[in-house]
């Protein structure tokens, strides 16, 4: 009687299961990544939250699309090359000195509240950039002052040459102009920073209309746009911090595109998927190996050399990253300096470790592909089949950006650091400068030559193009030549998407993102 | 009554102290400059220095406890390094979705827990028992994809992630429970389309409280159905599902309800997977993102606000014990 009763409450229970299910059926069909993307939405995944939709503040990777759905810049880079193209600017002009641009804007533009574009709201989006001092203002640090001579023309003086500069302008983290509107509407007492924590208000082909952080992010069609109006009516981005859960997501059509980290062990899979495709872009993105010179047991020079031999790199690279990846010609990527200008050439030749060489710790930050722990645990193997004893270790950003702050943290520091990282925009200084002049933002060992921060200075403030490249050239032989770090591949910007997608364009300097104003269904 | 309620206050007071002392430790053992992340790696020394001199980084540690612990009294727990917002504020957006999460897990845990404990208590109930079991054995992740493999990829019968589908406005308020706040605005379409939002990842995170819970239940009700009073009860000729439900679950729920005290801790404990593989917008997937970005604040907050959530949720197990065990009043 009892087991009786008991059975038929779980057969209840499994029934209205059932039953809930099936009427279901209806109203899952419009839930949030439940069925294939319906005409008009794109739908989008975030790994993380980006930090905030703020282009002055923004200075990550994850969130590209959303800035650069948002807002414009006066310029940006066509896609698939390192060309510059107008975009709020239609043209400009340098002054023989490179001391003064020029920029003469493009009418008919208006913000997405219908304030109109002009030259004041440069000067002002600008000014707000020096204002709020965050990350990205570097690129503005030289600028002496601001003109509006008429209201369809901007011209900034710089207090010295910033060889960079229009490259600067081009990048995804250069400067974008803001509503002044917007900005004067919530200035509050910190440059609007508060609003734009949520919000955006560009003259981009996207309004952002939602920003719920830790669930979704929501674009919305801008029908005032200036340019060619965007196929999708929507697009929605979700934060789906789960890899497998994207993947499966996709596959059902509940998802478009994985913008990045795409396991490689899943690839095969992707490839045999009649709906799926897999597209892979130029990209600045390079695979490196720091090496800690600053302690035993690699600040000699013959073990920083017999590391570059050891790991094989050219076997690894072909490993890891298939057609995906080659190793790097140059430490600067394709496009950024002619790489047959700073060639590499590391040893082939392997080199045991010479007895009584201390254990080594080889720490690496890990992504979702998993290509940074297949790549680390294979270097590790080639090491240690020559005789060092390597201890791996993952690590993340804070961690890896704290290894530099002082000699003692540096002495403390790992012997070996993986990383992959690309340059702020198209020209060598952005690279060069950070990742191995002396105490740049990416120079995580704390690489030091007084030679290349001399030549890094001339490179930076020459307007003779081609002695300018030389100096960023010899600054990168240098660096071959110590083996501070070692640059193993030039790699691919892979997406897996829907094989439906079409008009699909990528820029190199933009990673992780595509432009949606021109995307499109077939 | 108010010595329990008093003990536990004291206690708590005690823990958060403790839980707070122990991740500033941790930030102190683990070396990273957070603030160089946050501003960038092309920003001047300068900048770097202001940032951290804004944020209060250029202090001792001990310095920056005790000023974390003079704003932590004030209910400021600070702002994060990430989000650029204060704590408390992220807390309040994804905290709602956590307690409705855990919530809805808790229920079904005692639910299925229940029926579990008491179908299998006289040694029946098998096949649902080695089916809870083989469902609480699996990682948790790894049943959560199989479950949106069948659920959402196969069959289209449940959502794959979030809390709401994106065609539906929520309430917004007042509790940030979405079911309860469809309810109190008369949003049925809310609240059937939380429901099955909900649907699979409070399952995931429930069954392996269940199966413990039941197990418990079980084993409880095992001994009491051997008692004297038991045996008294049948020979005045009750019907033995009256026996079972009237007299000796009362008596049996005192382990029971211990272990679920217990299975709270293990279920915050469970949000973090699931709510990363269901994208569910709550405090787990928030300490994930945290976390990654030596984000100490936001650390910090989580941990004083789930440790502060562990022992309220254990005080009330306790009350619940007296409540149920009129033995317990007297000792």
């Amino acid at each position: 009687m009892r087991t009786g009763t008991i059975r038929r409450v779980f057969s209840l229970v499994a029934v209205a299961g059932l039953v809930l299910s099936a009427c279901s059926t209806k109203s899952s069909t419009t839930g949030a990544g439940s069925t294939p993307s319906t005409n008009g939405t794109l739908n989008l995944a975030y790994l993380a939250d980006m930090s905030v939709p703020d282009p002055d503040v923004f200075y990550d990777i994850e969130g590209n699309t959303v800035i650069l759905s948002a807002y414009q810049g006066l310029v940006d880079y066509k896609p698939d090359s390192t060309t510059i193209e107008p975009v709020l600017a239609t043209s400009w002009d340098i002054s023989p000195d490179a001391l003064t641009y020029t920029f003469h804007l493009r009418s008919g533009v208006t913000f997405q509240d219908g304030t109109p574009f002009n030259a004041a709201a440069v000067k002002a989006s600008f000014q707000r950039r020096i204002s709020v001092n965050s990350a990205p203002a570097y690129m503005l640090a030289q600028v002496a002052d601001m003109q509006t001579p008429d209201p369809m023309t901007f011209v900034v003086k710089l207090k010295s040459v910033v060889t960079p500069f229009m490259d600067y302008m081009a990048s995804s983290w250069g400067p974008k102009i803001i509503s002044p509107k917007a900005l004067t509407d919530n200035a509050g007492t910190d440059f609007a920073q508060t609003w734009a924590k949520t919000n955006a208000d560009g003259t981009g082909p996207y309004k952002l209309t939602a920003f719920n952080r830790g669930q979704n992010y929501t674009l919305t069609r801008n029908d005032g746009y200036w340019g060619p109006k965007p196929n999708f009516a929507t697009v929605n981005i979700r934060i789906i911090p789960d890899m497998n859960s994207q993947i499966l997501q996709l596959r059902s059509g509940g998802l478009d595109v994985i913008l990045h980290s795409f396991p490689v062990a899943e690839l095969p899979t992707a490839r045999s998927d009649p709906n799926l495709t897999i597209r892979d872009f130029s990209s600045y993105l390079q695979s490196l190996l720091y090496i800690n010179a600053n302690k035993a047991p690699f600040n000699n020079l013959a073990l920083r050399k017999a590391v570059a031999a050891d790991i094989d790199r050219d076997t690894l690279v072909s490993q890891i990253y298939g057609s995906y990846g080659h190793p790097a010609g140059s430490p600067y990527a394709p496009g950024i300096l002619d790489q047959s200008l700073a060639p590499i050439s590391y040893p082939t030749a392997t080199v045991n470790a010479p007895a009584g060489t201390p254990a080594i710790t080889f720490a690496y930050t890990s992504d979702e592909s998993g290509i940074q722990s297949r790549l680390a645990g294979l270097i590790q193997q080639k090491l240690q089949g020559q005789g060092f004893q390597v201890t791996l270790k993952e690590v993340t950003n804070p961690q890896v950006y704290g290894y530099a702050t002082s000699p003692q943290t540096l002495a403390q520091a790992p012997d070996l650091l993986l990383m992959t990282n690309t340059p702020d925009a198209a020209h060598p200084d952005t690279w060069a400068r950070i990742l191995w002049g002396t105490g740049g933002g990416l120079n995580f060992l704390g690489y030091s030559n007084p030679q290349v921060d001399t030549l890094l200075n001339q490179g930076a403030s020459t307007s003779d193009a081609a002695a300018s490249a030389q100096a960023y050239a010899k600054a990168a032989q240098l660096l071959v030549a110590d083996y501070g770090i070692l640059f193993l591949a030039d790699t691919r910007d892979v997406m897996v998407m829907r094989k439906n997608l079409t008009n699909v364009e990528h820029v190199p300097n933009y990673p992780w993102a595509l432009r949606l104003g021109t995307l499109a269904r077939s | 009554m108010t010595r329990l309620v008093l003990s536990r206050l004291a206690a708590l007071a005690v823990i958060l102290l403790a839980l707070s002392a122990i991740v500033f430790a941790l930030e102190a053992m683990i070396p990273s400059d957070p603030v160089r992340a946050m501003v960038g790696a092309s920003a001047t020394k300068e900048a770097v220095a202001a940032k951290r001199h804004e944020l209060g980084f250029d202090k001792p540690l001990p310095v920056q406890y005790i000023r974390f612990l003079g704003r932590a009294a004030t209910g400021n727990l600070s702002d994060s390094l990430r989000t650029r917002r204060p704590v408390v504020t992220d807390l309040g957006n994804f905290l709602p979705a956590t307690l409705e999460l855990a919530g809805a897990a808790a229920i079904i845990a005692a639910v299925l827990g229940g029926l579990l404990g008491i179908a299998t208590a006289r040694g029946k109930g098998t096949a649902p028992r080695l089916l809870m079991l083989a469902g609480a054995s699996a990682p948790p992740f790894l049943l959560a994809l199989a479950l949106l493999m069948l659920f959402y990829s196969k069959w289209h019968i449940l959502p794959s992630s979030g809390r709401l589908s994106s065609s539906i406005t929520p309430p917004g308020g007042p509790t940030g429970l979405l079911v309860i706040d469809g309810l109190v605005h008369g949003r049925f379409d809310v609240v059937s389309d939380a429901l099955w939002h909900l649907a699979l990842p409070a399952f995931c995170l429930a069954l392996g409280p269940a199966v413990a819970l039941g197990r418990t239940l079980r084993s409880s009700l095992q001994t009491v159905l051997t008692q004297d009073h038991i045996r008294t009860a049948r020979a005045k000729g009750l019907k033995e599902r009256t026996v079972l439900l009237r007299h000796a679950l009362r008596s049996a729920l005192n382990a029971p309800l211990t272990m679920g005290g217990l299975q709270v801790g293990l279920l915050l404990a469970g949000v973090v997977v699931i709510e990363s593989v269901f994208a569910w917008p709550g405090v787990g997937l928030y300490t994930v993102q945290s976390i990654s970005s030596t984000d100490f604040p936001a650390v910090a907050g989580v941990t004083l606000v789930l440790g502060a959530l562990y022992v309220v949720i254990n005080s009330l197990v306790d009350l619940a014990q007296v409540v149920a065990d009129p033995r317990l009043r007297a000792a």
